[in-house]
Parts: structure tokens; sequence; C-alpha cells
């Protein structure tokens, strides 16, 4: 047993929010995030991970061929994370990265603007509609990039790049406040 | 423009997002010699034109690529999946 008790401290505390009249940056509660990777190449998945996902809307994000994350608000108890290894287990093998990428939102009605000095893949609507995945780079720091509806973006980073690009974020966002 | 990659899985992506490996050859066996391990660590031809090379997308789907793009206009005229288009030359 360890003589300390190890204290779980978010990655972007004591001010996990900015926000303006077209621009808001938001840090998700570090709930779970659970990557997934295929056993047998070319095997349709979707819809297994879809059941041990839950309901949660675009709790499935693609990353790669063969790779996905599952991602959710709330934490994940052991017990809940060995559920959810098992019911994958035939298809896919599950690592938990809870601990190890933060999730932050960004919306408002100029966050392509905004994103786009960071990244070149198109985010139109018509090109990354909602429910799309991409992993790409935000400056130097890579990130995978979701768009959760019209106007918002859920990007999410290893832990120890998740105070800089909060950084990044504020001054890509600056001129919009 | 070698600037621009289309990744097979990610689509079109600025450079910047891959890691350059080198050219694409032929491993030799591990008894091969020191003269076959030799051209195939150190010697290139560093061509004038077609040059076939191992990419990855780093910063993307983290997938092995091959590129093959012209070294004198920097027009890439094909870009796989390394393990897929082997996979494809194994069981024609
Ligand atoms: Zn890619």
């Amino acid at each position: 047993m360890s003589e300390f008790a190890i204290v779980h401290r978010s990655a972007l505390a004591p001010a996990p929010r900015v926000a303006s009249h077209r621009i808001a940056i938001i840090a998700l509660p570090e709930g779970h995030v659970v990557q997934v990777f295929e056993r047998a190449p070319g095997a349709d998945l979707l819809a297994v991970l879809a059941d041990a996902a839950g309901t949660a809307p675009h709790a499935v994000r693609t990353a790669g061929p063969g790779q996905w994350f599952i991602v959710g608000d709330e934490p994940l108890p052991r017990d809940t994370f060995l559920d959810l290894a098992n019911a994958l287990g035939p298809h896919a093998a599950t690592v938990d990265q809870s601990h190890g990428r933060v999730r932050i939102r960004v919306e408002g009605t100029v966050v392509e603007r905004m994103l786009a000095k960071g990244t070149a893949i198109d985010l139109d609507i018509g090109a990354f509609p909602v429910g799309h995945s991409a992993a790409t780079l935000l400056g130097h720091v890579s990130v995978h990039l979701t768009r959760l509806d019209a106007t918002a973006f859920e990007i999410m980073v290893l832990r120890g790049f998740a105070s800089s690009l909060w950084e990044g974020l504020e001054r890509m966002s600056a001129e919009f406040g | 423009m070698a600037s621009l990659i289309s990744c097979p899985h990610c689509g079109a992506r600025p450079k910047e997002e891959f890691t350059i490996k080198g050219a694409v050859l032929p491993r030799p066996d591990a008894g091969a010699g020191s003269e076959a391990w030799m051209d195939y660590v150190y010697r290139r031809d560093n061509p004038r034109g077609a040059y076939r090379e191992y990419w990855h997308h780093t910063s993307g789907c983290r997938r092995w690529l091959v590129v093959t793009r012209d070294t004198a206009s920097h027009e890439v005229a094909a870009c796989q999946d390394a393990a897929l288009a082997k996979r494809a030359e194994a069981q024609p």
C-alpha cells in the first residue's frame, strides 16, 4: 500500500471558463476517456461500440482506422470499466485513458474562424458535420476534434498539453472578445 | 505540392502533421552480411524525380503511409497505407 493518498487535481483548474458573446472556452468535467483498438482489421464495430457506450450523444468518436474513443462526463469506476472491457473483449482491446486526456468545449458563432488559426482541416459543416471527429494539429499540439453541434466543437488533448492549449485558445479567441 | 499530403484515412493534411522516415527499401535478411546492411541503413541514391518514402501521420491517424512524390517538382503521385498496401501485395 502507498503511504500517501493520490489526490486527483483538475488539469485546468482554477479558471475553467472564458466567454464572450461570440466565443466560449469551457473545460469539461474530467469524466472518462476509453481508447478502443479493434482486434481484427476491417470488422464493423460501430453497433457494438454504441451498445457499450450508452446513450449520451457523440459518446463514440472515430480516431483513425480501427480506433475509437468512448467519452463521457462521469468518472468511470474500476468495475464499470472492467464491464465495458469485457463487453468489448471479443472485438477490441480497451485502455482507460481517463487520467491522461482532457476535454475542452469551444463554442460560438465564430468557432470555425478561431479554430482555423490552428488547424488546416476544413471545418465547414458540409465537410465536418455534427458527430464527425478528426485527429489533427492545433498549432504545435496534437488534438482530437469532434463537432458537437453547428457552433460547438470538443477538443481532446493529452493532459500535459492542456494548460498550454488553453492559453493558445485564449489568444486565438482574443480578437472576438 | 508535397506540403499537402492526401492521407488515405484523413484527407489532405499539411506536411507538419507527418514525420518522414525515408526511402521505401526491402529489408535484408538478418544474416545478409555487412555490405547489404550498409546499403540498407546508409546508402541512398538521392534521385531527382520519383521517390517512394515512408511517412508517418504522427499528428493524425498515426498510420504509416507510402508516399510517392517527385523530389524536383514536389508533386505527389500516390499515397497509400503501408500495411494495407503490403497486405494487398501478399494476397493478390
Ligand atoms: Zn492520416
